[in-house]
């Protein structure tokens, strides 16, 4: 036999924003913001940015000396202000390392938004881990904390 | 419209086939095979079913009871291993209103001659149209379907 293995793990990211959700919402829906906060960055934008059910993202990053991963979305349910649900597949190097489903709900308080990120993930052959996407995710919405509190 | 929400709920199932990895997966694998066991109750009639069997490729089947609901599932495959597992994501509607989001493995175990399935998937179940316990007993009669054809063929 192979050393194939598929490994099931669950997290869930929550985060209070002090922003209206309307603004929260274009931080994921808009290309020209999202970009600014998730995964490479400004100047390494998606290559393909669909937001829309049944839409694709596709994005390449390289670390320094290091591996090229490839995150390939399909959005499969999109409610304005309120929810967001797509799977996505991970690659490095070229090999799969992980196909998921994220779900992001999002909750108006008053001038505040609740988001609550609930995420299911197959990790595959040994080669990503659970504990370790759940630390990329918290690390994620904390910088949408950041590129929220320092834009208008 | 009903109010927006979203249940999150997981389901495993395993079964036992007397037949080989090879055969459990070809039920699987092609069109025609897959056709004599995914469907619905027999008072549906023949769902409309089409299926490209790669990574990347689409499946869907589209039916319901005579003058009644019509249940569309559209389906993606993301990863094929021949004879030891598949991924895909799917979602459905009901009537055209998305009722789940859902990521499904299909492991596959050699047991002695036979094979060890194991059943998992994580639904997202949308604004209260469906739930989780009726989902997986629709799983549960479908692998019912399979351990049939596979023992007729």
């Amino acid at each position: 036999m192979s050393d194939h293995s598929v490994a099931h793990g669950t997290f869930i990211v929550e985060r209070t924003y002090n922003h209206p959700v309307e603004k929260v919402w274009a931080a994921w829906a808009r290309s020209d913001l999202k970009r600014q906060w998730f995964g490479g960055g400004a100047d390494n934008p998606p290559k393909v940015f669909e937001f829309r059910p049944g839409g694709r993202e596709s994005s390449e990053g390289t670390i320094p000396n290091g591996p090229t991963f490839n995150f390939d979305v399909v959005y499969q349910d999109i409610v304005p202000n309120n929810r967001i649900l797509y799977n996505y597949d991970m690659h490095m190097d070229g090999k799969k390392i992980s196909v998921s489903l994220a779900a992001i709900e999002f909750w108006p308080e008053g001038r505040q938004t609740r988001l609550k990120l609930t995420e299911y993930g197959l990790f595959l052959d040994g080669l990503d881990n659970v504990a370790q996407r759940k630390e990329g995710t918290v690390g994620l919405m904390d910088q949408l904390g950041r590129f929220l509190d320092g834009t208008r | 419209m009903k109010p927006r929400s979203v249940t999150h709920a997981s389901f495993t199932i395993k079964r036992s086939f007397k037949q080989a990895p090879d055969r459990v997966f070809a039920a699987f694998a092609t069109e025609s095979n897959k056709q004599a066991w995914f469907h619905g109750p027999d008072e549906w009639g023949r769902d409309k079913h089409e299926m490209d069997f790669r990574v990347g490729g689409r499946e869907t089947s589209v039916g319901g009871p005579p003058g009644g609901p019509v249940s569309s599932f559209r389906g993606i495959y993301q990863d094929i291993v021949p004879d030891e597992r598949i991924v895909f994501s799917y979602d459905m509607d009901l009537d055209g209103e998305r009722i789940s989001v859902s990521l499904t493995t299909i492991e596959l175990k050699r047991d002695g001659a036979g094979t060890h399935l194991t059943y998992t998937e994580q639904g997202a179940y949308l604004d209260g149209w469906d739930h989780p316990d009726g989902r997986e007993q629709g799983t549960r009669d479908l692998l019912d379907n399979l351990e049939r054809y596979l023992g007729q063929n």
